[in-house]
């Protein structure tokens, strides 16, 4: 007892004596620690200003690049013969990229034919049918799946998927168009279904009761009601799958047969943008048309992909409209 | 809507039948699809740990790759993918968390920094072979270092660079408003209401974008191709950053088509198990804990 | 402090020393990294020499790839590789390709070429005009050349190849091939060109000798089999040099590498071990 109520004054002491030195010594100090603090403030606030703009450079880098090095294609071949002619074959000077786009466009309109019933079923299944416990199950490992590495899907496409098209349809080769738009699917159809299925998960309760009300039965209320009202959420799921199926390129070098012809059939080996640039770049010296031609399919592969990035700012702001 | 009064209208009793088994085999259909679509794609991946995972060996795992005989290892390769993925998160984090709480915190609500958005969603969206051929230009024709581990990695974090920018801004702006004003109230100043409140607030969005930015350079393959090579330097443990940077994706695809060892079945087998297994990792170390704290939470 | 830092003296005294004392006890004190890319028709060999060149000088780092014939010179212009394999002289101008300036090419090996088919396909051997009828498109059944009713597959390597151009110029003499249809396929490298040839059934593709698996079979061409006794008492016909591109003189490490794999040592050794050719056995 003694001790305690002997030492107590002190420890008081200690701390006013201490308080005291700081307040002595300490209006200059605290200024400075005031100083030092909107220092830091400031240089942080700028730090993150021009990684702001550093991330913006990039993009412009990117498009400066791609069309400075892209529009010298067009010094030697004319654009209608590049958009539009189907021969490529830069060893005998004729670029005409159509196949590439072609390509690229009917393998994503194939994708998006296999995999958007399929992703609604499955967002319609997560967000109505499905039990609260298989839906907690099943929404991670959809999430899970977006992030599997394409050389994966790849190489499933490569050893499993093409021998058995070929044993199937009783083909010859199995690479080709078809093959490819499968493995897209398989890759696109976690993206789709789970932007989906947020979106209709998050149409009001009381549409749906409505619906009920009226007698609806749960089929036509999820048609006529609950899908049209999450339909552009759904479009924006669609969009950013069509993103990954044209920008996509490993998965599809592994089964597409990187032959520079048209595809008009399902199974013919065919090549789309990013399989050829990825295929030919390394072969190419840098002052050359092919070269530049190579830059100018990647230029068309950046317009195509922050075109769609403006479409989904539209249906955004339609959304928030409506 | 109209439609539904309609029908409920005339006809009952029989649109009622109709309707009613309508909903029963859309009810069956629904199942029936969906179960088929995610058991075939688990049955897939499950199809790949499998035809790996057993036959792994210490040897196989660090072991240096063979171009000619039977027997060779990853080891370099999936080196390379961990440390790839480090520089390229070193870049990418400070980077892109810096931007993002820019656009979160201090950026004007005007034109230009709409503007700013759409170009971070923009480049976000911007096929992986783009940033390959941007590395390409920089690295090989620019500054004539050829096809290097720094050269993949930096263009790596430009990929992942809009997307971690991104996710901060979202998971910081999703932090509720009085923690901030909470902060402000106490005196704190911007910094530190960022360092203190919002940051460990959001800190869940964080590690899962972070997750997700390390999952994709971890499997990304395009780029490296175009930028790294498609050789490793032949040795374990090379830290030279200037060293030819094959990866473990791109070894997998390499093996798979162009490679002459009689064994490539083999070695792109137990690779993609690798592989997988991996990224698997990744989800299960990072979001495992997020998730059993958001069940603590609620 | 101090103590640390005469710790750090000492310890870097100590690398130093046994730094020296290594060098000195190995064969070799050259030191470096090679990087070498461009053929696949090549890439065996050079990896069999990288091997052994890495055995007698520990410090030298080679590492080699390969993705056809045009990407090495290519590479070496670029910077990207220190030598660039290729299957013709790329410091001249030959049919199709530009010659590269201030390349020096270095003769390392005669490469043999064989037309290889899936191990399904009955047919044994094929003549030059066969071979140029199939490679062209006109002949589409294996039936038309003594084999089973099936369509022929034809998978043919991507331009840019050095093994597409020996084998156009010496086993097809130079008839065009075909570049469409629906049963025909481009490769990008002989291991590409093996996965395709082993896996599909009914095809048709070529490539050298060193790659020929037991999973598929190399034709006999005129009746001549695609062996090195056939290629040096000149009877088969298709094989050509293989060169190593330099960007001008090879630096110090370079060379090395080069002359020990010209080394009589290595031509007559390994090489021919892996089905290679020497450049002395051909006159």
């Amino acid at each position: 007892m003694q001790l305690e109520t002997s030492a107590q004054p002190s420890i008081l002491g200690a701390k006013d004596s201490d308080l005291g030195v700081s307040i002595k010594a300490g209006s200059g100090k605290t200024f400075d620690r005031k100083n030092r603090l909107l220092f830091y403030n400031r240089f942080f606030r700028i730090a993150c200003i021009a990684s702001a703009v550093f991330v913006c450079l990039i993009l412009f880098g990117i498009l400066f690049f791609m069309f400075r090095t892209g529009i010298l294609t067009f010094r030697d071949v004319s654009p209608l013969t590049f958009f539009f002619s189907t021969e490529w074959s830069p060893e005998e000077e004729s670029y005409g990229a159509f196949v590439f786009i072609f390509g690229t466009f009917a393998l994503t309109f194939l994708t998006l034919l296999i995999s958007v019933p399929l992703s609604v079923v499955i967002a319609v299944f997560l967000s109505e049918v499905a039990p609260a416990w298989l839906r907690n199950a099943l929404r991670p490992i959809l999430d899970l799946l977006v992030g599997i590495p394409s050389v994966v899907y790849g190489f499933l496409g490569l050893t499993i998927l093409i021998p058995l098209l070929r044993d199937v349809t009783g083909t010859n080769m199995g690479d080709g168009i078809l093959a490819a738009a499968i493995v897209l699917t398989i890759m696109v159809l976690p993206t789709i279904s789970r932007v989906s299925d947020d979106a209709i998960s998050a149409v009001p309760r009381k549409y749906r009761d409505a619906s009920y009300a009226l007698g609806g039965t749960r089929f036509q209320t999820i048609f006529k009601v609950t899908i049209p009202a999450a339909r552009s959420g759904i479009l924006y799921g669609v969009i950013l799958g069509m993103a990954r199926a044209i920008g996509e390129t490993m998965a599809v070098v592994m089964v597409i047969g990187n032959t520079p012809q048209l595809a008009d059939a399902l199974f013919k080996p065919t090549s789309v943008l990013t399989s050829n640039i990825v295929m030919q770049i390394a072969n190419v010296p840098f002052d050359s048309t092919w070269n530049y031609a190579l830059y100018m399919m990647g230029f068309l592969l950046l317009v195509i992909s922050l075109l769609m990035i403006v479409l989904v700012r539209l249906l955004q702001r339609k959304g928030a409209k409506s | 809507m109209k439609s539904v009064v309609s029908e409920t209208r005339g006809m009952f009793t029989k649109s009622r039948g109709i309707n009613g088994f309508n909903n029963r085999l859309f009810t069956v259909l629904v199942w029936g699809i969906s179960g088929c679509i995610v058991l075939f794609i688990i049955s897939l991946l499950f199809l790949i740990l499998q035809k790996g995972l057993p036959y792994l060996t210490w040897d196989f795992i660090i072991g240096l790759p063979s171009e000619m005989e039977e027997g060779g290892g990853i080891g370099p390769a999936l080196f390379n993918s961990f440390y790839m993925l480090l520089i390229s998160l070193v870049v990418a984090i400070p980077l892109g968390m810096a931007a993002g709480i820019y656009l979160a915190e201090f950026a004007p609500n005007n034109k230009l920094i709409s503007f700013v958005r759409i170009c971070v969603e923009g480049l976000a969206s911007v096929p992986s072979i783009i940033f390959g051929l941007f590395g390409i230009a920089l690295f090989v024709e620019m500054f004539q270092i050829g096809l290097t581990i720094i050269g993949g990695a930096i263009s790596l974090a430009f990929l992942n660079l809009p997307v971690m920018t991104r996710v901060t801004e979202e998971s910081i702006r999703a932090v509720p408003g009085e923690l901030k004003q909470a902060s402000f109230a106490l005196g704190g100043t911007h910094l530190q209401t960022i360092r203190k409140a919002l940051i460990p607030a959001a800190l869940g969005g964080l590690v899962t974008g972070i997750c997700l930015i390390a999952g994709r350079a971890f499997g990304e393959s395009a780029v490296i191709i175009l930028t790294a090579g498609v050789t490793t330097s032949g040795e374990m443990w090379d830290f030279n950053l200037f060293s030819p940077g094959e990866t473990l994706a791109v070894h997998l695809w390499y093996v798979q088509s162009e490679a002459i060892v009689p064994d490539a079945v083999s070695i792109s087998d137990k690779a993609a198990a690798v592989l997988l297994f991996v990224i698997l990792l990744f989800n299960v170390l990072f979001r495992i804990p997020l998730w059993i704290k958001d069940r603590k939470n609620r | 402090m101090k103590w640390f830092k005469s710790l750090t003296v000492a310890a870097m005294a100590i690398a130093l020393v046994t730094s020296t004392v290594s060098v000195v006890g190995a064969a070799s004190s050259l030191k470096g990294k090679i990087v070498i890319n461009g053929s696949s028709a090549l890439l065996p060999l050079t990896l069999q020499a990288a091997n052994e060149f890495k055995k007698a000088n520990p410090k030298v780092k080679i590492s080699a790839s390969a993705a056809g014939s045009i990407t090495g010179p290519q590479s070496v212009r670029k910077g990207i590789a220190d030598i660039g394999a290729v299957d013709w002289d790329a410091s001249q101008d030959v049919p199709g390709f530009k010659k590269f300036e201030g390349q020096v090419a270095h003769k390392v090996a005669v490469i043999p070429f064989a037309a290889v088919v899936n191990k399904n396909v009955k047919v044994d051997n094929l003549t030059t005009k066969q071979l140029q009828d199939i490679f062209s498109g006109k002949v589409t059944n294996w039936k038309d050349v003594g084999g089973s009713d099936a369509d022929i597959i034809v998978v043919n390597r991507a331009f840019g190849s050095g093994t597409r151009v020996n084998f156009q110029m010496k086993a097809l003499q130079g008839t065009d091939f075909i570049s469409k249809g629906n049963n025909y396929k481009e490769v990008k490298s002989s291991g590409d060109m093996k996965t395709a040839v082993e896996t599909t059934p009914n095809a048709i593709g070529y490539m050298d000798l060193v790659y020929v698996t037991s999973n598929m079979k190399a034709l006999q061409i005129n009746g001549i089999a695609p062996t090195e006794a056939n290629v040096i008492n000149g009877t088969y016909k298709v094989w050509g040099f293989g060169y190593y591109m330099t960007k001008g003189q090879p630096d110090e490490v370079t060379k090395a590498f080069i002359e020990y794999i010209q080394s009589a040592k290595f031509q007559n050794g390994s090489l021919k071990k892996l089905k290679f050719i020497p450049i002395s056995a051909i006159k």
